[in-house]
């Protein structure tokens, strides 16, 4: 675990450098992958950091607007750089909108440009396990297996490890199947459904899981039903091939 | 095997949902568990770490004795420039919620600092929340503490609900996190 490097008086965040950096890697592949699926690389480009620009100041809006009354005392803090005032479920979604938004008006086919992102979410996989593995989140159950991890005060599964293996081999999978002919979004689906199902798997080696039903774990039953969606999606978009 | 895969999708769609729906019952945690918010450790969902340090003036402060209060730990020297700069931040909020139950703890870090600096520091800024010395360390070790300014909100039972490291935190990120440790209070 590694969550700050210090450099003189900056306290840099090791995660955060990690998802830039994954940002960068996977966007420069979907870049040079967009062509083969029909879809202009600076367009893909555009879309991405639309998104990402509205996200990020939607966000702070989103949370100024929710905390108006503290916000009205102290407006500096309405420009403040400190991460912690941020909605990021609302920030995605308005980069979401402002996403389809910008699809719509340049008239990018949905299914192509899916596929098209397909490997910088890839990436951003093995991105977000590494930072999961600098900040210690998404940490293990306790065990006692020789490859367990000394975390938060016992040894514990490395479960930011197995994400990353997992990650890296659906990177793979997908690269091995790029070339490959088939009907616009099954790519997507399938990197999906992969996804969901390493997730389905990992969940169970995770000690900090959020319970419902009786002891069931919340993200292997979200992750379960994204899976079963995909693999029908996948279904479908293959008998729509053939016939 | 592909092509397999591709004539009875259909089948291999279930088999993998069966194997899935089978995984997700064997792996359910058994009612009565321990989970992390009876753990101590310094990271959000756990109990904070518990510690015994003097103010300057020698009294003792016991963090577990402030179970039923939401409490601030904010971790710092003298010598950092961001603690410095959120310190008189804290003294308003401490000033505006003490009444409502606050409490704020300011550890300094005296392993890596001096006693005449933090005095001198308090003096400068008129604290008027505890500051406590971990001349030790421990305190800094307990919280793995890797850069300073570093602040634990904990709430009345004692967990750890956000942690944030470096400074200056802004006042309304302050107001907003303690707020919402206030409305959790029984």
């Amino acid at each position: 675990m590694f969550p700050i490097m210090q450099i003189g008086p900056f306290a840099i965040r090791v995660p955060s450098l990690f998802i830039i950096l994954g940002l960068w890697l996977g966007l420069s592949f979907a870049e040079r992958k967009a062509p083969s699926r029909d879809v202009n690389p600076t367009t893909l480009y555009n879309l991405i950091l639309i998104s990402l620009v509205i996200s990020i100041i939607g966000a702070r809006l989103l949370y100024v607007v929710r905390f108006r009354s503290i916000f009205t005392s102290n407006p500096r803090s309405i420009i403040s750089f400190n991460p912690g005032l941020l909605d990021p479920l609302g920030g995605v979604a308005l980069g979401l909108i402002a996403a389809l938004i910008y699809a719509q008006y340049v008239k990018l086919k949905l299914w192509h440009t899916l596929d098209a992102l397909t490997p910088l979410l890839a990436v951003m996989g093995i991105a977000l396990g590494l930072a999961n593995l600098s900040s210690g989140n998404f940490f293990g159950s306790p065990t006692n297996l020789p490859w367990a991890i000394q975390l938060w005060g016992t040894y514990r599964h490395p479960t930011q490890i197995y994400e990353i293996i997992l990650a890296t081999i659906i990177l793979a999978i997908l690269q091995a199947f790029w070339r490959r002919e088939s009907a616009p979004g099954i790519f997507f689906l399938s990197f999906i459904a992969m996804s969901a199902a390493s997730r389905l798997f990992l969940e169970a080696f995770r000690g900090d899981s959020v319970l419902v039903l009786n002891g069931l774990r919340q993200a292997q039953i979200i992750a379960w039903i994204i899976l079963a969606l995909s693999l029908w999606g996948i279904g479908k978009s293959r008998n729509q091939t053939f016939t | 095997m592909i092509s397999l895969f591709s004539r009875h999708w259909t089948w291999f769609s279930l088999l993998i949902l069966l194997l899935g729906a089978f995984w997700i019952a064997i792996s359910a945690i058994p009612p009565g568990s321990p989970t992390v918010s009876e753990i101590y450790g310094p990271r959000q969902g756990f109990l904070a770490p518990d510690f015994t340090l003097q103010t300057i003036q020698g009294k003792s402060i016991t963090l577990s004795k402030l179970r039923g209060h939401p409490v601030l730990i904010n971790i710092w020297a003298s010598w950092c420039p961001p603690c410095r700069a959120e310190m008189p931040t804290l003294q308003r909020v401490y000033q505006q919620y003490k009444e409502s139950g606050l409490e704020i703890l300011a550890i300094n870090a005296t392993n890596q600092d001096s006693r005449s600096g933090a005095l001198a520091f308090i003096q400068q800024y008129g604290l008027t929340y505890p500051v406590l010395m971990d001349t030790s360390g421990d305190a800094s070790t307990a919280y793995q503490i890797r850069s300073l300014p570093t602040s634990f909100f904990v709430n009345s039972k004692g967990n750890i609900q956000e942690i944030v490291i470096g400074g200056p935190m802004s006042e309304a990120l302050l107001r907003v996190r303690i707020e919402s440790l206030l409305e959790e209070q029984p």
